[in-house]
């Protein structure tokens, strides 16, 4: 269960996880504002990548509305942002 | 599980975020959503279900309560940006950046 240190690292794994198949991954996120702390998981129940910090919040809602945006795209081919 | 139209999931959340603040936990699981609403039975085939590629399915709890909601492509947009900034006012209790680029002095203050 890969633990990632660094943010690009992550975010390249976790989109390619979610786009090789977009029926079985899911992400996953944990916020707990006791401890001030942050973690997203990807996984497809046979890999699992998961990212934690206490910083980056931006990064992570931006990532995520991302992912959103992709699982709700109608193509199913990988898309990059296209124009609409 | 309660299922709610996207507006309540969101105001639900909201409400998650707060109840949370002192101790716990709030899950958010995000997933792509075919639109079944039965279980699929593994030998029959499939009658009259018709997979759409266009949703998914937002779930989020705090150990105790439920919500969901599903997003389609219609509604992404309105949903996004609320749901973008749901998550920036209610985050809010993570360290700010700790290094600024190395390569500018950052403004001392005296």
């Amino acid at each position: 269960m890969p633990q990632y240190q660094t943010w690009e690292e992550f975010s390249r794994a976790a989109e390619k996880l979610c786009l090789t198949d977009p029926m079985k991954a899911r992400v996953v996120l944990k916020y707990r504002h006791s401890d001030g702390s942050l973690c997203i998981k990807v996984t497809d129940d046979l890999v699992c990548l998961v990212y934690r910090t206490d910083q980056d919040v931006k990064k992570i809602e931006k990532f995520h509305s991302q992912l959103m945006r992709l699982m709700v795209a109608k193509e199913s081919r990988s898309v990059a942002m296209e124009t609409d | 599980m309660v299922l709610l139209e996207s507006e309540q999931f969101l105001t639900e959340l909201t409400s998650l975020f707060q109840k949370r603040q002192l101790s716990g936990s709030v899950f958010i699981t995000l997933k792509k959503y075919d639109g079944r609403t039965k279980p699929i039975p593994r030998k029959s085939s499939v009658e009259g279900f018709e997979p759409s590629d266009n949703k998914c399915l937002l779930r989020a709890n705090d150990g105790k309560k439920k919500i969901s909601t599903v997003v389609s492509s219609k509604e992404v947009n309105k949903f996004q940006m609320a749901y973008s900034n749901l998550l920036r006012v209610n985050m809010d209790g993570l360290k700010k950046r700790d290094k600024k680029s190395k390569s500018k002095k950052s403004k001392a203050v005296q």
